[in-house]
């Protein structure tokens, strides 16, 4: 049985060593257990890359994945998986960005990119349908994302080309620098730009210029018109068209969960200034979308007048508008839009980068480092001098910038003086900037991410219905429906976890597939076999996304990773949010029933938080446990 | 509508420029055409102006001055600057094109009025596909419904629509048959293989008759022609036969179908 449409059937295996490369079929049993993109990314991880593999090492690989959608008109199949072993974590490194680079490599007629090894010097690859070109990167070193791009598409002479490029902080080793497509579509987390760089490959080129075939065409044009019609009917779309995740600056600043100072409080007294809104009103010229998606949810913005007048750029995105105002105290929106835009060219994550910052300013705040030590910068809130110069910094690892640079673990257990209980991070990965104590289902996602601290693996984005009923009929709990409650968080936490590796495995928008809930796993089935002709089912679906889940949780058991790995910074379990906070005040996180619930619904063992054989079993995942197990003992 | 050639007959006075004779430039549509090298008055072109759109023009009326006025004289009294206006073939339509001939090789002949009107008449003009690249949200979406509406695939590499960018600059223009007037692909085809529908006014393409010499892409003005990678025959928007699928699919309502300043197809999403 194999697919007669949606995926592209091949996988791209380039050996940057001995600058050769070859393709494989993709193995339609692994397409069934895995969908696609970051699904199927983990199931190569896990196989490929040894346990105790160093994130910069040449036998680390770098994976770039697609889903069986990407390239057709499913809403939002635009993003591409990269995978590897984190720098940053030592864990399991994985982002995901949109744009159009993700579509390209189908048309290309890949599903998957393995790069392994490491080139003798740098270089960039272009990979058509016949293969790869080695070209080298000897004149692209150190240019920032924005110039890389452009001189690639020059020197191709193809402005359809997609380039994904590590720019100069992941040359510089910067531990959260990402993988830039279209200028600012980051896979930004968990380092992947750093192994990219370390593997001195300077950026990914791709041209496609195959067509994507779906198995059954007036079936799956039927799904998607019936699709598109209730997004656009959906009570979120106008909204989402005229702000995107900006949106959500105010609507959490509302709630009182609006990462302020560093989380020393949930409201921003400044957030007008700084919203979504704001920069629509000031600085919006008009709706950017990614490929073939029917929510143009992106921005183009030029700033317009004061010291960053002309600067221009496509974003920013809700985690860099608040990485550069609440989160560290700004008040000044083109300051923050400056900042986002240093982080794009330089090739870091808006989060990692925001986080040592403000950081970095909390511990000045609180004595615990001088302004002295951070090279006479002064360290105060919303300083944006500080901010921008930081970035620099932290870019080309100079000074307390290279202390920053190995992300906020590293730089606490080097600054030491206690400043490790105010490091926010999980697993090694900062994150988000919304308030973990005023979104309690958020806060457990965060707790047991695969990749770290992340919102991104579970968005439970249901807590904010306020529907107990349906509270009630989904998740057992009329509480799940409530941010502030604990319980049903649990369960919710599973469903939507499940749900967003569905996003994933599609290389599908998670603001559609898993915030607007447009399609579940029954109906996820149904377009999968009208693209691909395959055996899905909506149990099979869910069963797969739930298997992906576990394959990432056996892969971090593997590092070692246990129950006492899934916590949070002590502030949020133990200090009530501040009086200030509005209607989010008073609030601590509960994570250990939330934990006990979470563990038991997936079926995993409440003292150690690892999946119970049965579970494995009923995955079919007997064979990976085994093999972690053997290489535990191998080591 | 005609094509023009303003071309230096004779200079019976001193022109101090120089002008010369056998000078000449040439009006496209709403081009202004100067042969490479050369240069043209601006004091006479200033003067020529008025005549230009007129000449362009088919006119029936009995006893207009225009049709049969072929010259005109530069304003300087010194120089004495005659300039003659020669009518070329410009219609996509063979026969109007054949009438058109005639009419050229006769100057001092009106056209007859017959062929010379537009296909479809002057009631309804045809609709054509609208751009508005300021809402465009460059998701490329028409692209691929092109594709799928005609092939059942999706590929922008056959796309009869194609999403210019420029991502530094936060530019998404859609590019496409803008159904021209007077279509120069059509006028360019040496085969004879380019065709307007009767009904859509959209340029049909006869793949019997193309040999896919590329004449047709290197004529398009907007650069809205290319040949199919597939075929090496060229893709050229047939209005989906009058309900285009670019347009039911753009969520922006950057492509819509109808005439400028009413209301049009697709329009009003955003």
């Amino acid at each position: 049985m194999s697919a007669n449409g949606g995926y592209a059937g091949r996988v791209l295996r380039v050996d940057l060593a001995r600058r050769a490369w070859r393709t494989e079929p993709l193995d339609p049993a692994a397409a069934l257990r895995y969908i696609g993109g970051r699904g199927l990314n983990m199931d190569l991880l896990y196989r490929e890359v040894a346990a105790g593999t160093p994130g910069l090492d040449p036998a680390n690989r770098l994976i770039f994945g697609v889903g069986p959608l990407n390239g057709t008109l499913f809403p939002g199949a635009a993003r591409f998986n990269v995978s590897a072993m984190s720098p940053q974590t030592g864990i399991l490194g994985d982002s995901n960005a949109g744009g159009f680079f993700g579509p390209e490599l189908k048309f290309a007629g890949y599903d998957q990119v393995v790069l392994e090894g490491r080139a003798d010097s740098l270089i960039y690859l272009l990979i058509t349908e016949d293969g790869v070109q080695f070209r080298p990167a000897d004149d692209l070193r150190g240019l920032d994302v924005w110039a890389t791009d452009a001189a690639i598409r020059a020197e191709l002479g193809d402005d359809r080309a997609q380039v994904a490029v590590a720019g100069p902080a992941a040359e510089c080793g910067v531990k959260f620098a990402g993988i830039f497509a279209n200028l600012v579509r980051a896979a930004a987390r968990t380092g992947m730009g750093a192994v990219m760089a370390a593997k001195n490959v300077k950026a990914v080129a791709v041209r496609g210029l195959r067509p994507v075939t779906v198995a059954d065409p007036e079936r799956f044009a039927g799904l998607l018109e019936g699709l598109n019609a209730e997004i656009k009917a959906h009570p979120d779309y106008q909204s989402r068209r005229a702000l995107g995740t900006t949106r959500l600056l105010a609507s959490l600043n509302n709630l009182g969960a609006l990462a302020t100072r560093h989380y020393q409080t949930g409201r921003f007294e400044a957030a007008p200034e700084v919203s979504g809104e704001a920069l629509a009103e000031r600085f919006r010229t008009k709706g950017k979308a990614c490929f073939a998606c029917p929510i143009p949810c992106s921005r183009f913005f030029r700033v317009t007048d004061g010291p960053f007048a002309g600067l221009a750029s496509e974003g920013p995105e809700f985690e860099g508008l608040a990485g550069f105002t609440s989160r560290v105290g700004n008040t000044d929106l083109a300051l923050g839009l400056k900042a986002v835009d240093l982080c794009n060219r330089y090739g870091m994550d808006v989060i990692g980068t925001s986080e040592v910052i403000s950081f970095a300013m909390e511990l000045r705040e609180r004595g615990i480092i001088t302004d002295a030590e951070a090279d006479g910068l002064e360290l105060t809130w919303g300083n944006g001098r500080t901010i921008l110069a930081l970035i620099e910094k932290v870019a080309n690892r100079e000074g307390f910038g290279d202390v920053l640079a190995d992300g906020v673990r590293a730089a606490a257990a080097r600054i030491g003086r206690g400043s490790e209980v105010l490091a926010m991070h999980v697993k090694g990965l900062e994150f988000f900037q919304a308030e973990p104590r005023g979104l309690k289902g958020y806060a457990l996602g965060l707790a047991v991410a695969s990749r770290g601290g992340d919102h991104l693996r579970s968005e439970p984005s249901f807590e904010f219905s306020n529907d107990g009923v349906a509270g009630q009929r989904r998740f057992g709990a009329t509480e799940a429906a409530f941010r502030l409650e604990y319980k049903g968080k649990g369960r919710l936490v599973k469903h939507f976890e499940e749900l967003c590796a569905l996003a994933d495995s599609l290389n599908a928008c998670k603001n559609t597939v898993v915030n607007m809930e447009a399609i579940d796993f029954d109906r996820a089935a149904e377009f999968l076999r009208a693209a691909t002709g395959l055996a899905f089912d909506g149990a099979g679906v869910q069963r797969a996304c739930e298997r992906t889940v576990n394959l990432e949780r056996l892969y971090n058991a593997r590092e070692g990773l246990t129950r006492a790995d899934d916590r949070l910074p002590d502030r949020f379990v133990k200090e009530p949010l501040p009086a200030d906070s509005g209607p989010s005040a008073g609030s601590v996180v509960e994570l250990e029933p939330m934990l006990d619930e979470y563990y038991a619904a997936r079926g995993w063992d409440l003292k150690t938080g690892l999946p119970s054989p049965a579970k494995l079993t009923e995955l079919g995942l007997e064979a990976e446990a085994g093999q972690a197990r053997l290489r535990r003992t191998s080591d | 509508m005609y094509d023009l050639r303003i071309v230096v007959e004779e200079i019976r006075g001193f022109c101090d420029l120089p002008m010369k004779p056998g000078d000449y430039i040439e009006v496209k549509g709403g081009r202004l055409h100067i042969p490479d090298g050369k240069f043209f008055c601006l004091w006479a072109l200033q003067s020529l102006m008025p005549m230009i759109p007129a000449k362009q023009r088919n006119i029936v009326e009995e006893n207009d001055w225009l049709p049969d006025t072929q010259r005109m004289v530069c304003p300087d009294p010194d120089g004495q600057v005659i300039f003659r206006f020669e009518r070329m073939p410009c219609s996509d339509s063979p026969s109007e094109r054949a009438t058109a001939s005639d009419a050229a090789a006769r100057p001092t002949t009106r056209p007859t009025t017959a062929g010379a009107q537009r296909p479809t008449g002057r009631a309804e003009p045809p609709n054509r596909l609208l751009v508005n690249e300021s809402v465009c949200s460059g998701c490329r979406a028409c692209e691929l419904a092109c594709s799928f509406a005609h092939d059942r695939v999706y590929s922008p590499e056959v796309a009869r629509i194609n999403v210019a960018k420029d991502e530094a600059a936060g530019l998404d223009r859609p590019v496409v048959c803008r159904q021209c007037g007077v279509a120069r692909c059509v006028q360019a085809c040496p085969e004879g293989a380019l065709t307007r529908d009767p009904a859509t006014h959209s340029v049909v393409v006869d793949a019997d008759r193309c040999t896919g010499c590329a004449a047709c892409a290197e004529a398009c003005l907007f650069g809205a022609v290319r040949l199919s990678a597939a075929t090496g025959r060229p893709l050229i928007c047939d209005l989906c036969g009058g309900s285009p699928a670019c347009v039911e699919q753009c969520p922006t309502g950057a492509v819509r179908y109808g005439r400028a300043g009413k209301v049009a197809a697709g329009g009003g999403r955003s």
